[in-house]
């Protein structure tokens, strides 16, 4: 009686096929040992970089002070970008009450939670003094953007973690009696994250509660965290950031990295988790639409960003332009704007390229345009001051990464991958409380037909 | 269905009232923990206080800041770093009453870099780091070129010290713009709002890191300067402070720099040391400040380089190595 | 000695018409001399001054290492320059002239002689002469004195010169006098230089816009021009001649520059209220996966209470 659902032979028979399936892939096997140690001795090398970085300072780095931000804060603002699809999937679409994000949502939260963890370290690395960190809390000032950033992007985190986590818990509790042959410890956080859910209808009814509230926090949250990060570039004075469309530009661009990464992480678990039969053609069918519409956004955003500016020609603004349509960085800006922007769009116009394979090189494509993109937004504004660079070596004048900075950047990726591994290999990628319903209750409408 | 419904009813009721039992207990454990701990830190502390009491080891003389000799308990001395608090103190307050400017002669100007180096001397910064830099200028192609000395423009409205966040850039009372380099984080966010490229970072160990060690920290002269930090022109707060003219100020050999304060209307020369009203010196030369537009109201003034006294020579940028350490 | 100097200035007319630019320097300034004698102390004296003014142009003497201008600085120790007398030397440094700025504010009249010392020690041939007394005062025996007073209506400055004479009392006359008034970094000039009148006064105009401190005070003092002669008398005087000035902080308002403590008031209630906001919904929700847990908790003791029973 109290236990309300699963009390049909439908839905124990469900359950049963769902869990088995997506819980195949709960284990510590040889593959995920070996990936992580690939993924750990990559990262000590880059820790090792990093340890040089401290030692030596910043000048280990390409950054001088005309091009004081580069591959760093590029990268932030990348990870803090394609963590926004969290936000896209769960709340503006869930909200929206589309049926398809089910078995995608979790996903997008792993993505969120990873990225946005990692965000904030890249900061770090990017710091002079990152034994400092402290005092953007003790001494933090209300008018500084980065108080914002940090506060929010923190704040952003949590939100995400427990977005993953609340429609987890049904989970936990489904899995733990399912998981023989799986290590001690695994099963004893089962046990303890579970908090004692025996999917009684008031648990649901609390947890549907805790999800509402979540998911409409998240709104305002995912809004402030990328335009707030756009405003570190917005507030300067600098031809190039000082626009007042970086907000939404910097959103609508968000929602594209951010798709992308979804798409590229659905169909890994696809194919090597074998779970075509949740993660359909229609799903890769129907995120490949959103992927469409989201990239006609953003350039339409684009139009706005070059075409005013380069319509009235203002002095800087047009050395800038001029830097990235036919100068110094024309080659990655027209590769990124077509390669990455307009070239998938039409791609993804045409139904045969929203198919899994198609829709995932795309995909790959247009991630990698996006953190080039965020280079390009961060770095070729500072090379062109309003007053000129001179009387200094020539190594800066001219920004160009150096491989310690590349090996730290790499560092970081390999962080999210790491976090995005133990997520989606310790606990159950899809949820399967909800799929077993769903199926359950399409099995029931087809009876009752 | 009636007799369910009310079954269902009473465990509802049931299950609130252990929510509302659990939450009230919830709620007197963290009363009863923050009393708890409460009273705890008044024990320790009050403890602490009488130990301190009982294990008195006699006084000692001491003389304060006012010339009082006075006698504490031994244990209540503490030895500060005296220097540096009041450095600090007076460094961020800034010296009251003044509003200091400065004035910049392009047409005296013929790239001597003497302003350059004196400033380098003084706050031990390599060739190519720069608080004040010579610059090659021309505004369009039909006008002339010339030398334009860039310091820091002292803004009234600080783009940099805006964004700081951990107010380690800031503005004083007199108008100077400093950076506390003992609470810089080095996020380098003041050099990408400044766009006067006024600022520069300690990208590695500064030039005199070893010898000035020791050193307590002048932030009126950012010296020891410190890795990882930003660094700028202070407008030589340590020199106006004793009234004397900022190191680039007085090493120039061509009059090219009046520096003063606003208050008095008045600016004395570096070079011939004559003082002249500010007001007449701007009016007369038709000066301007830079980037106006951008409403940063800084606090440095250009005479346009009319009837220049030195020509122009093609050529004179200097290229440096950069060291490595 | 005469010969040399009346050859010396015809030279000097013959170049004038050769290069339109001559640097005329006033008759009665050619013949000054030093009122001490050159000697090593004085040279290394002017040793430390030139280097530190002198050198970042003209070089270090005798190297001909002086800067690339035009017209061109000169090397100090070649004809060009040591065919100068010293009383024009002197002068032209005091002075100053296009590139070459003045150096009246920044050396004293023993500096500027110890800079001559210096610059002579490169001429072999140069015999100094000097004069050893100061010259007769054009009031022997007197004291000199002054004072300074402010006319308002007029908005003048009037100094008054006597001297005292154990005969009595009489004006400074036809006495070259300059006042100025005292700022942070060295003495504004008011006017132009003045003579007094018959009756020792002197009148000079206050500037328009002379800026006192709150009482409107300025300190003034009075000096003449030609101190060998009226003595080095001089007067600090604190008259309300200025316009009062209240000085304000510049960090006085609230502003996005300001520190945390002074930021604008909505940019502070906005952070403190969006993260109280924030985080107690993140709060309540953790709240209610307490609740989930407790709810289960007690189902499952109360089924197994039913069961036992």
């Amino acid at each position: 009686m109290a236990r309300s659902i699963y009390n049909t032979d439908i839905h124990r028979e469900k359950l049963e096929s769902v869990s088995s399936d997506i819980l195949r892939n709960v284990r510590i096997n040889k593959g995920f040992i070996i990936w992580m140690g690939i993924l750990a001795l990559a990262l000590a090398a880059c820790v090792f970089a990093y340890t040089i970085q401290l030692k030596k300072g910043l000048g280990v780095t390409g950054l001088r002070d005309a091009t004081s931000w580069g591959m760093y804060i590029a990268t932030f603002v990348f990870f803090v970008a394609t963590s926004l699809v969290g936000m896209l999937i769960s709340s503006v679409l869930g909200l929206a009450g589309v049926k398809w994000i089910r078995p995608i949502a979790r996903i997008a939260e792993i993505i969120a939670v990873a990225f946005a963890a990692i965000a904030g370290l890249v900061i770090v690395s990017d710091m002079g003094r990152p034994d400092r960190l402290p005092y953007v809390f003790m001494f933090g000032r209300f008018q500084s953007p980065i108080l914002w950033d940090v506060t929010v992007v923190t704040t952003y985190f949590f939100v995400s973690l427990m977005l993953w986590f609340i429609p987890l818990i049904p989970d936990l509790a489904i899995a733990k009696t399912r998981l023989n042959g799986r290590p001690g410890f695994l099963i004893k956080a089962y046990e303890l994250l579970s908090v004692n859910w025996i999917n009684h209808d008031r648990q649901v009814k609390i947890m549907h509660q805790a999800m509402r509230i979540l998911l409409i926090l998240i709104v305002p949250l995912a809004f402030a965290i990328h335009t707030v990060t756009s405003w570190l570039f917005a507030l300067t004075p600098r031809a190039g950031w000082d626009s007042t469309i970086f907000g939404p530009y910097f959103i609508s661009g968000a929602f594209v990295s951010g798709t992308a990464a979804v798409i590229i992480a659905m169909y890994f678990y696809r194919e090597n988790y074998r779970l075509s039969r949740y993660l359909t053609n229609d799903h890769f069918e129907k995120i490949g639409r959103v992927l469409a519409l989201v990239s006609i956004i953003y350039i339409y955003f684009n139009i706005n960003e070059f075409l005013v500016p380069a319509y009235k020609l203002k002095t800087h603004d047009a050395i800038h332009l001029r830097e990235l349509l036919t100068g110094h960085h024309a080659m990655l800006f027209w590769s990124v704007q077509l390669l990455g922007l307009v070239i998938p769009v039409i791609l993804l116009l045409i139904k045969r390229m929203r198919r899994p394979l198609p829709l995932l090189l795309i995909s790959a494509v247009v991630l990698t345009a996006s953190w080039f993109k965020r280079y390009i937004i961060v770095v070729p504004p500072q090379e062109h001051p309003y007053l000129p660079v001179q009387n200094v070596p020539i190594e800066w004048m001219v920004y160009k990464p150096t491989v310690i900075e590349t090996a730290v950047t790499f560092g970081s990726l390999i962080l999210v991958l790491m976090i995005i591994t133990v997520l989606s290999k310790l606990f159950p990628v899809l949820p399967v409380w909800e799929l077993a319903e769903e199926e359950a209750s399409a099995k029931g409408e087809e009876n009752k037909q | 269905m009636n007799d369910e419904n009310k079954l269902k009813d009473t465990e509802d009721q049931k299950i609130d009232d252990a929510l509302e039992s659990s939450r009230r207990d919830f709620l007197k454990k963290v009363g009863l923990v923050g009393a708890a701990s409460v009273a705890g830190a008044a024990a320790v502390y009050s403890g602490y206080q009488f130990e301190k009491k009982k294990h008195s080891r006699g006084t000692v003389r001491v003389l304060t800041d006012d010339n009082r000799l006075v006698e504490v308990p031994v244990e209540e001395v503490k030895d500060i770093k005296r220097e540096l608090k009041v450095l600090q103190t007076q460094g961020r307050e800034g010296i009251k009453g003044k509003k200091w400017v400065m004035v910049i002669d392009l047409s005296r100007c013929r790239n001597a870099r003497k302003c350059v180096n004196a400033c380098q001397a003084a706050h031990h910064l390599r060739p190519y780091e720069y608080h004040i830099n010579t610059l090659e200028m021309q505004e369009s192609v039909n006008t002339p070129k010339f030398y334009m000395p860039k310091p820091c423009q002292h803004c009234d409205n600080p783009p940099c010290v805006s964004v700081c966040p951990v107010d380690a850039t800031f503005k004083r009372q007199d108008g100077i713009v400093l950076i506390d380099n003992e609470r810089c984080i080095g996020c380098r966010f003041c050099m990408a709002a400044c766009p006067y490229s006024a600022r520069m970072f300690h990208w590695q160990e500064p030039m005199n890191a070893e010898a000035d060690k020791e050193k307590a920290y002048n932030i009126e002269l950012n010296v020891p300067q410190k890795k990882g930090t930003i660094s700028k022109c202070l407008f030589s707060a340590d020199r106006v402070r004793e009234n004397s003219l900022p190191y680039c100020v007085s090493a120039c050999p061509n009059g090219v720099f009046y520096f003063g304060d606003e208050n008095e209307n008045a600016v004395t020369n570096g070079t011939t040391k004559e003082t002249v009203s500010l007001n007449e010196l701007l009016e007369d030369n038709g000066a301007y400040r830079l980037m106006e537009e951008l409403g940063t109201k800084p606090r440095v003034y250009y005479l346009p380089p009319k009837n220049r006294i030195f020509e122009f020579r093609e050529g004179e940028k200097k290229e440096y190595r950069e060291e490595t350490t | 000695m005469r010969k040399i100097l009346a050859i010396l200035i015809i030279l000097q007319l013959l170049s004038v018409n050769m290069k339109a630019q001559e640097w005329v320097v006033p008759d009665d300034r050619k013949g000054r001399l030093s009122t001490f004698p050159f000697d090593d102390n004085t040279r290394s004296s002017g040793q430390k001054i030139y280097n530190l003014n002198c050198m970042s142009c003209h070089g270090t003497p005798g190297k001909s290492n002086y800067l690339n201008l035009v017209p061109p600085p000169g090397d100090p120790a070649t004809d060009k320059i040591q065919h100068n007398s010293d009383g024009e030397m002197f002068y032209k440094v005091q002075s100053g002239r296009g590139q070459m700025p003045s150096f009246r504010s920044v050396l004293t009249s023993d500096e500027l002689w110890q800079v001559v010392s210096y610059i002579r020690s490169f001429n072999k041939s140069y015999k100094q002469q000097f004069r050893a007394v100061i010259s007769s005062s054009a009031y022997p025996g007197a004291t000199i004195n002054m004072t300074l007073a402010l006319n308002e209506p007029d908005s003048t400055f009037i100094l008054t010169a006597w001297a005292d004479r154990e005969t009595g009392r009489v004006p400074v006359t036809d006495a070259g006098v300059r006042i100025f008034i005292h700022r942070t970094f060295g003495h504004q000039a008011v006017d132009e230089e003045k003579i007094t009148d018959k009756t020792g006064k002197a009148v000079f105009k206050i500037p328009l816009k002379l800026n006192g401190d709150s009482l409107g005070n300025v300190t003034v003092s009075a000096r003449f021009v030609d101190e060998d002669t009226f003595g080095t008398a001089s007067k600090d005087t604190v008259l309300a001649a200025g316009i009062r000035t209240y000085p304000v902080s510049l960090v006085k308002e609230r502003a996005m520059w300001n520190k945390a403590s002074k930021a604008p008031l909505w940019i502070m209630l906005s952070y403190i209220l969006g993260v109280l906001i924030a985080w107690s919904f993140i709060i309540i929700v953790l709240l209610k996966i307490r609740d989930i847990y407790i709810t289960g908790k007690y189902i499952e003791s109360a089924e197994s209470e039913k069961q036992n029973n």
